[in-house]
């Protein structure tokens, strides 16, 4: 009998290698673990779960957990309903930040008469200019139309503020949204309808003005509520309509998943179940500090009538600021850097050393921009000859937008230096063998396969803007406002200052309610700015290659 | 910047007059006289003549005093083992090498009698008259229409554009193909209707010379076949120039073959028959027997 040690090929350990993946689960694991405590824990105060039965949640894990798991389960293995789900959700989320954002954008910190007066000077010559560019392919004095918008519009709306405004004030705030949003909604509905979905031109019509009709038809409606102004409406028919619309499209046109349309049915049927149930059981419900008063009520020294209205808003203001010179100013630096500064020679040195210098920025504590924005934003006065540059006001709006695009300008510079780098060479060359100048390269082939990863970096720097609180209390915005901002000199609060004042209140319906719900907001605001940027990553990925 | 939109614009009323000429030039100079004088290889239709090129990599010498010919409508290939410098020289002709921080190119190089490393030449300008097809088929993103529209909207050639087009596809023998589908995306083709829409997309804007660098190198049999084709019927209508590994290729497609041997010298250019059936150098002829490289 021969020996089997003889006969095998061996053994080779691997002790080390299971050691490392057990040691690397763990260590993910504690990751997971710690953010879902935190989430449990903030979730558990601001809804006020503590207050429900057992009945309650009986109930709701009957009528919307279990057929949701259940609906999981059966996506898991066939990824076209998946895709069909998350794209349903995915559009979903998209739409209700979309009419968040522009309700607070142009309807509280515009307001009718300056939305009016850029979306006149501005926008409807940008996209009228845009459209003719798609209608009329041979026509290249389009794009320099467009910059031009970009650069006199402004400057002549400025100028015609006074007249347009009144305009403006004459057609009433719903007028002025029906006209600058609903019809340029019902345009775009039809083109979608047409474009995507490949309906006859008439049936495409047809779907465009599906949604003035929606909009005039449901004023009657919505006038029963007081809480929803009619400008309001046309904003959700517009901003939220267009995209589940699509999504809803989308889904309905691919046989293969429709099964997707159970995850709408679940979560709203399950939901209205439950409540049903609950209500006919008579169960203790949840009291939760996180509701529709929290959100549009000025903060209060009574916890129960506490709100985060201004700080959001404050927020908002500051998150549309900082956007815009980020972008600009970092996406500019990035493109100069990547494919117009020197890499060889005393200037490459230069370039180098810069490039250093800005990794070096990413990592400056924030609480220093802080200082430095009190120190050239608030702190400052500079005389030259006739000329007082005096700051921009303690705790302002500029002065606060400014410093927190100082924060994360390194950060989007990077990120937008990466997604420039990743552009592939030979497309580079492809378009310079062709006869291109540098910057028709630059703009015909690296921007626009570099845009999603500079969106998405731009987007995740967003969402580390908006949770500082450091550089905010540098330069001295306020603890606590009971209004919202409403100009650029102005001083504002934000979520993260609102809370931070809440947490150090007595009272510990504050110290722990109030503050667990506005913790719950900006996550969820946080949360869902990561999702678009996830959302725009992945649908720009399967369309580059 | 400024010197890039001066070359726009010189290029428009090139092309507005229909001259020839890429920056106006003094005739007596330079030009097809002096070809007759110094070439080995004399044709009546030079069309880019190199005299003492020398290309450096920094410290590296990439090519040596090349002096060649390449006659006009005609296909000249560039045969040679790796790193001998043939795909420098071609990337000489169009100024591509100039993207190249540490790439200095010394001697002259004339295009149409105009030595095109002169200062008052626009690189850009240039390579809006030698189109370049690249060793892997590099597509832009976008739909086939708009890939080969590209060049027409970067030189404002827009007039007709539709066309043009469809002209082009159907030289490079890819109109039947895609004519059903030009809105769908350039990247789902395969590698050889990649490769035609390049060539596509080169001679769209009517360049006089069209250079390739191992166009073929990157694709399967088929494919190869259907290229080397097509190169054939372009050179009715440009001068092609094709840099290859491949010398079966050379044989089959070309009429004059320049043979580069490491060092980056140029060892023979000649007749492509003479090079294939009966070089001067043992060198060339032991490369073309397969002795080495």
């Amino acid at each position: 009998m021969a020996t089997e040690t003889d006969t095998g090929f061996g053994q080779v350990s691997r002790v080390r290698g299971i050691a490392f993946k057990g040691i690397s689960f763990a260590a993910s694991v504690v990751g997971i673990l710690a953010l879902a405590v935190l989430l449990a824990y903030v979730f558990w105060d601001a809804f006020g779960l503590a207050e429900a039965g057992t009945t309650w949640y009986l109930a709701y894990t009957a009528t919307l957990l279990v057929p949701l798991l259940g609906f999981v389960a059966y996506a898991r293995t066939r990824p076209t309903v998946a895709a069909g789900a998350f794209e349903l959700f995915g559009f979903t989320l998209a739409g209700g930040m979309l009419t968040f954002a522009t309700i607070i954008v142009f309807l509280v910190i515009a307001g009718p008469q300056v939305w009016f007066t850029y979306f006149l000077t501005v926008l409807a010559p940008f996209l009228g200019l845009y459209l003719y560019g798609q209608y009329d392919r041979e026509a290249t004095w389009v794009g320099l139309g467009m910059l031009g918008a970009l650069v006199v519009g402004p400057i002549v709306g400025t100028l015609a503020l006074g007249i347009l405004g009144t305009a403006a004030a004459l057609l009433g705030a719903p007028g002025v949204y029906f006209l600058t949003l609903v019809l340029p909604g019902a345009g775009l509905a039809a083109f979608l309808a047409a474009d995507q979905f490949g309906l006859s031109r008439r049936r495409a019509a047809a779907v465009g003005a599906v949604i003035p009709v929606v909009a005039i038809a449901g004023v009657p409606v919505v006038d029963q509520y007081p809480a929803v102004a009619r400008s309001v409406w046309f904003v959700i028919v517009v901003m939220f309509a267009i995209p589940v619309g699509y999504a809803l499209g989308n889904t309905a046109s691919q046989r293969e998943r429709w099964p997707a349309f159970a995850l709408p049915v679940i979560v709203i049927g399950g939901f209205l179940l439950g409540e049903f149930v609950v209500g006919a059981l008579g169960a203790s419900q949840p009291e939760p500090w996180l509701d529709w008063q929290f959100l549009t009520a000025a903060p209060s020294r009574i916890a129960a009538q506490a709100g985060l209205y201004p700080a959001i808003i404050g927020s908002v203001f500051l998150i549309v600021l900082v956007a815009l010179f980020t972008f600009v100013f970092g996406v500019g630096t990035a493109l100069y850097l990547e494919e117009y500064a020197p890499s060889s020679g005393p200037l490459g040195t230069a370039t180098r050393l810069i490039n250093v210098n800005i990794s070096n920025l990413a990592g400056v504590p924030s609480v220093v921009y802080g200082l430095l924005g009190l120190g050239i934003f608030v702190n400052i006065r500079v005389d030259v000859g006739p000329v007082v540059y005096a700051g921009l006001g303690a705790g302002t709006v500029l002065a606060g937008a400014l410093t927190l695009s100082l924060l994360i300008l390194p950060i989007v510079v990077i990120s937008a230096q990466e997604a420039i780098r990743s552009v592939p060479d030979s497309l580079r060359q492809a378009a310079y063998g062709m006869g291109a100048t540098r910057w028709q390269t630059i703009r015909s082939v690296v921007i626009p396969r570099s845009l999603p990863g500079i969106l998405t970096g731009t987007i995740l720097a967003l969402g580390r803007a908006i949770g500082e609180t450091a550089p905010l209390i540098m330069i001295a915005a306020a603890d606590t406002r009971y209004s919202p901002p409403g100009g650029l000199f102005e001083r504002l609060t934000a979520m993260p200052m609102q809370i931070y004042t809440w947490a150090f209140l007595p009272q510990d319906a504050f110290r722990y309610g109030v503050v667990a719900a506005g913790v719950v907001t900006l996550l969820i605001v946080l949360l869902s700015m990561n999702s678009v940027a996830i959302l725009v990553r992945n649908k720009y990925q399967q369309e580059a290659y | 910047m400024t010197t890039e939109d001066m070359a726009t614009e010189q290029d428009t009323t090139a092309d507005d007059d229909g001259t020839d000429s890429l920056i106006t030039t003094d005739p007596g100079k330079g030009g097809l006289d002096e070809n007759a004088d110094s070439g080995t290889v004399a044709s009546a239709g030079t069309v880019i003549e190199s005299r003492d090129l020398d290309v450096f990599y920094g410290e590296t010498r990439a090519l040596q005093d090349i002096a060649l010919q390449i006659p006009e409508n005609q296909v000249t290939a560039m045969i040679g083992p790796s790193g001998c410098g043939k795909s420098t020289f071609l990337r000489c002709i169009n100024r591509m090498n100039d993207l190249i921080d540490i790439c200095r190119v010394e001697g002259e190089l004339t295009f149409s009698g105009k030595n095109v490393y002169d200062d008052d030449v626009d690189p850009v300008a240039l390579r809006r008259r030698i189109g370049m097809v690249f060793q892997h088929p590099n597509p832009f993103p976008k739909s086939i229409y708009d890939n080969v529209a590209y060049g027409l909207r970067t030189q404002d050639k827009t007039d007709d554009m539709d066309e043009v087009i469809e002209e082009s596809l159907k030289k490079a023998a890819l109109w039947d193909e895609v004519k059903d589908r030009l809105d769908d995306s350039a990247l789902d083709l395969s590698g050889g209707q990649q490769q035609r829409l390049c060539i596509a997309r080169a001679i769209a804007v009517d360049p006089e010379v069209v250079l390739m660098d191992e166009p073929a190198s990157a694709l399967d049999p088929i494919a190869t076949s259907q290229i080397e084709d097509l190169i054939e019927d372009l050179a009715e209508e440009y001068t092609v120039v094709i840099v290859t590994h491949n010398m079966q290729q050379a044989a089959r497609i070309s009429d004059k073959t320049a043979v580069f041997l490491t060092g980056g010298e140029l060892v023979e250019f000649d007749d492509t028959d003479k090079i294939f059936e009966n070089p001067e150098s043992e060198r060339v002829e032991d490369y073309i027997t397969g002795k080495f490289g």
